[in-house]
């Protein structure tokens, strides 16, 4: 019971984090180039692969059925 | 520049390939691996990916920079809440035989056949314009690739490639989506293509970014150099600041909020499901998908403002930069990606939106007319499929129709952005319905109808542009009201149209869902219905609501109709067979029963459909206040959950309280070690320190007399005696201790003969205290298997303590043997004081002196009893005191009486 709340609070927390990542204000800190690459176009990619990266951490981890557990 | 027939050619041969893999894997019984697979099912969500992603979002990056993003990261966001949101539209819908997003939202308010039309109405006018978009984008691609007119839709009709292409997409759509009728709406050979159609537009994209990166520019570096060269291109991504601000907040909350509520997406995501599992891998590898096709849409962008500069439509430079390049191949290849978008998304939109169509209208609308006689006709699944096919023809005809009459100047991602506002609208509904117990039809219905008026108000009508009267009315407001001009309602300025358009139909559509909710008066059954749908956990086994019975017969040939004979009655046998029904002689169908047959029936011709047909047939009982009360009470599967768990923390804490009392009980172990450690301590100390005290008195005073010489030393004998006696002991307790429960030595033992040399040897003691021993022994065999002296020794300690109990004058003890059925006692009687019963469970721990509490020490060690206890217990015996008759303590010891075989 416990296991399960706690994997939903975070679904929702990797949603908050993208939804402030993703958006303004934060997004138009984020302008010129860096390296010649554009800095908007770094930053989205990367903050989008990053969330993508933890969604798949969460979700594969907890998929499998923990001990005790049964399986879906 | 290439020919049209080749053109022609390989787009058909592309399409009747895919229909080819369609028709294979459903023809395997759509059984095979691939369908079916999680990657299958992710794949087939990239149907999002519309020509829109393929050619419309390059067009944006190439204008706006980088706000193409925000329809990909809205999804992302969307996915993140997959295992709560999604997960949940799931399991309601598998539970409910749902096969629509109408279908699902007409089911969470009371199975309502209006509010499912309103849906379908709304999904059907408010999809016209996305595929619209796609007939276009193919129509441009073609011409770009052909070097035609550049415009679709300004040739007369017969050489419109739009037209061609809409009649080509009809046809397909009709051969995946509406070959035949399947239960659940499942279209495993369609998902399948779908998928290799995704698989291409990734591809297809991406081999052009790598052809335009590193083929016509050397490398990223090379590209974004040479774009910032240019300023009239680097502004697209050296944004002044606050460049993105409302509209693209709008956008990602409009994408989110489309990839639930897009029929297609609905159909992919929900209803073409086949394990729920499958979610877990796609709330993480669709975005995952959506990053990649885009990896490469910027940089396509800024090399189409560099090497393109005069193009006046840059939704088609995926096509054009391949030709700049002389790559006729990759501008082919890249043409088929275009195409596999917009086919796909044709193809599954139009199969979600017939199905809705004849579901939600059609056939309710057609069986509510009695004179057509419907409910009388033996097989109705031709009927359903040409009222799907015609569904999908008109869809695509309005489609076609409307993008001649738009204005071609407007981008295609503005085109799709309109549709994404009005499916936006059943999102309050659907969330709402979902986890909100208080929204309520008649909310639904004020929400959606006010935020469809409002859409259609400010997006629809203003985006006839080229009608003369449309825009006066943009510019001047209906009758030159200035306060109701349709892209600044009420004087709200500043944002673009879209935007525009979103904030007020959904501020509109929320608020008249929530007010109209809240002050209206819910049913116990509309409460009780509703929590079907928020607090059930697992829908499937929710209660049954509506009170139904009707004639089994009845239901089979309703459900015959519309599934055929065969399929009907095996359905029925497996239900039946797990309800422990004999599928032969039930005649009267209960409430679970009909509801059975309502779903099975809803699964090939809807919820609503299904609602009227059974409707007519069975007998409704109106629903009992402990019914609705019960229901909501089973449904309430939290409260059982807390229940369990309340119990759970029950058993934790009498745990915790037998945790309590062991710690307790050690530590008063270790007390008693103490003590023990104290004790010994002490009793060793006396003894030597007086031992010594004489020594040294003896050894300094040699001139001592004879008389007191010879006491000093009686003392020092005294002394080491007891010092003998105490370490004795100490080491008989722990030997009895190690040797644990075995007796040392088992004989046959004479209880008696112990009795009397017990007595005897205690006797001198008895008299010395002037305390009088009764002896009293029964007559009879008492003979026990054991340790004679070990139980002698017991014996004397227990009348030792007796002795040192009994008052100074008048003692009196009483040493007895008798014997109790099967088993032999002896008990000690003293007449002292008595031990208090708080302390007879004490009394046998070591060390335990209760002379403390009695204000005097008694001499001894504390061992005694003790070890009394163990050698009692080694015999197999117990031991425990009472009260004895006239004051004082009993003592008392029970043996088994050993069977002795009688002499013969």
């Amino acid at each position: 019971m416990l296991r399960r709340t706690a994997r939903r609070d975070r679904f929702i927390g990797l949603f908050v984090i993208g939804a402030i990542l993703f958006n303004p204000p934060i997004l138009n800190l984020f302008g010129g180039t860096v390296f010649g690459w554009p800095t908007l176009f770094v930053y989205l990619f990367g903050a989008w692969a990053l969330i993508i990266l933890a969604v798949a951490l969460l979700s594969e981890k907890s998929s499998r059925p923990g001990p005790g557990e049964k399986a879906p | 520049m290439m020919s049209q027939p080749l053109i022609l050619g390989v787009g058909i041969a592309y399409l009747l390939l895919l229909f080819a893999i369609a028709w294979l894997v459903e023809r395997r019984g759509g059984i095979g691996k691939l369908s079916g697979s999680s990657l299958v099912y992710t794949l087939s969500l990239a149907v999002y990916c519309s020509s829109w992603t393929f050619n419309g979002g390059v067009g944006r990056a190439a204008l706006n920079g980088f706000d193409f993003l925000p329809i990909y990261l809205g999804p992302t966001l969307a996915f993140c809440l997959g295992p709560i949101v999604i997960r949940r539209m799931l399991r309601i819908s598998k539970a409910n035989q749902i096969t629509s997003i109408a279908d699902l939202i007409g089911a969470r308010f009371g199975r309502s056949g209006g509010i499912a039309a309103l849906v379908t109405v709304i999904a059907v006018v408010g999809l016209v314009p996305y595929i619209a978009l796609q007939l276009r984008s193919i129509a441009q691609g073609y011409a770009t690739l052909t070097a035609t007119s550049p415009a679709p839709g300004s040739q007369p009709l017969p050489y419109d490639s739009a037209l061609w292409a809409a009649a080509i997409l009809t046809v397909f759509a009709m051969l995946f989506g509406s070959r035949s009728i399947h239960p659940g709406e499942h279209h495993p050979g369609m998902m399948v293509a779908i998928a290799a159609e995704s698989i291409l537009k990734l591809l297809s994209l991406t081999v052009i970014g790598v052809f335009v990166v590193y083929g016509l520019f050397h490398g990223f570096g090379d590209l974004f150099g040479r774009a910032a060269a240019v300023p009239d291109v680097a502004q697209v991504f050296a944004q002044p600041p606050d460049r993105y601000g409302f509209s693209w907040i709008a956008m990602t909350v409009l994408a989110m909020l489309a990839t639930l509520c897009l029929p297609r997406q609905f159909q992919v995501t929900v209803v073409e499901n086949v394990d729920e599992r499958h979610l877990d891998r796609a709330i993480w590898q669709f975005p995952l998908y959506l990053l990649l096709i885009n990896l490469f849409v910027l940089p396509i962008a800024l090399a189409g403002r560099l090497l393109l500069p005069g193009n006046d439509n840059p939704d088609n430079m995926v096509l054009a930069l391949p030709l700049l390049g002389h790559q006729p191949v990759l501008a082919l290849v890249a043409f088929l990606g275009g195409v596999s978008a917009a086919a796909s998304m044709v193809v599954v939109e139009t199969t979600a939106l017939s199905i809705m169509v004849c579901n939600d209208v059609v056939m309710p609308a057609l069986l509510r007319i009695r004179s057509l006689g419907l409910s009388e006709r033996s097989d109705l699944t031709r009927l359903l499929l040409w009222i799907r096919r015609g569904a999908m023809a008109v869809v695509i005809a309005l489609g076609y129709l409307y993008m001649r009459h738009d204005s071609s100047e407007v981008a295609l991602v503005s085109i799709g952005l309109m549709s994404f506002v009005a499916v936006a609208q059943f999102a309050p509904a659907l969330l709402g319905g979902l986890f909100w117990r208080g929204a309520t039809k008649a909310g639904a219905i004020a929400g959606i109808s006010l935020g469809f008026t409002v859409w259609c108000y400010t997006l629809l009508i203003p985006s006839f542009t080229h009608e003369r009267l449309v825009a006066q009315f943009i510019i001047d407001g209906p009758l030159g009201i200035g306060l109701l001009r349709p892209y600044a309602l009420f004087g709200l300025t500043g944002l673009d149209p879209v935007t525009h358009s979103a904030f007020w139909s959904l501020l509109v559509n929320v608020g008249a869902l929530l007010v109209v909710s809240m002050l209206e008066q819910q049913r116990p059954v509309d409460r009780a219905h509703a929590a079907l749908f928020v607090d059930a956990d697992n829908p499937a086994d929710a209660a049954q609501i509506w009170r139904r019975t009707a004639l089994i017969p009845d239901l089979n040939s309703l459900a015959s109709r519309f599934l055929g004979r065969a399929r009907t009655q095996a359905a029925f046998a497996s239900w039946a067979r797990g309800r422990g029904l004999d599928p032969a002689t039930a005649v009267r169908a209960d409430a679970e029963t009909v509801l059975f047959y309502e779903r099975l029936l809803g699964s090939v011709i809807g919820a609503a459909s299904a609602r009227v047909l059974v409707g007519a047939i069975v007998e409704e009982e109106p629903l009992g206040v402990e019914e609705v009360m019960r229901i909501l009470d089973e449904t309430s599967r939290v409260i059982e959950a807390n229940q369990r768990l309340e119990d759970k923390s029950r058993a934790l804490e009498a745990a915790s309280a037998e945790l309590k009392r062991a710690n307790a009980r050690l530590t008063e172990l270790d007390r008693l070690k103490d003590d023990f450690v104290a004790t010994v301590n002490h009793e060793l100390r006396t003894p030597l320190a007086s031992i010594r005290a004489f020594s040294e008195i003896l050894r300094d005073h040699p001139r001592l007399g004879d008389a007191e010489r010879l006491e000093f030393l009686a003392i020092i004998i005294a002394e080491s005696e007891r010092l003998t006696r105490l370490i004795g002991q100490l080491l008989h307790l722990s030997k009895i201790e190690a040797s644990g429960t075995i007796p040392a030595q088992s004989a046959l033992v004479d209880l008696a003969a112990v009795v009397r040399e017990s007595s005897a040897a205690m006797r001198q003691v008895f008299a010395g205290a002037d305390v009088s021993l009764d002896v009293d022994i029964a007559d009879g065999e008492a003979r026990v298997m054991g340790d004679h002296d070990r139980l002698v020794q017991v014996l004397i300690n227990l009348l030792g303590n007796a002795v040192k109990f009994s008052p100074r004058q008048g003692g009196r003890a009483e040493l007895s043997l008798r014997r109790r059925g099967d088993e032999v006692e002896l008990a000690v009687a003293d007449n002292g004081p008595g031990i208090p019963p708080a302390d007879r469970a004490v009394v046998f721990d070591r060390f335990r002196q209760l002379g403390d509490s009695m204000g005097e020490r008694p001499e001894g060690v504390g061992l005694g009893l003790a070890i009394s206890q163990k050698i009692v217990e080694q015999h197999g015996g117990r031991i425990w005191v009472e009260d004895a008759e006239g004051g004082g303590a009993v003592f008392k010891i029970r043996l088994a009486a050993a069977r002795v075989p009688e002499p013969a």
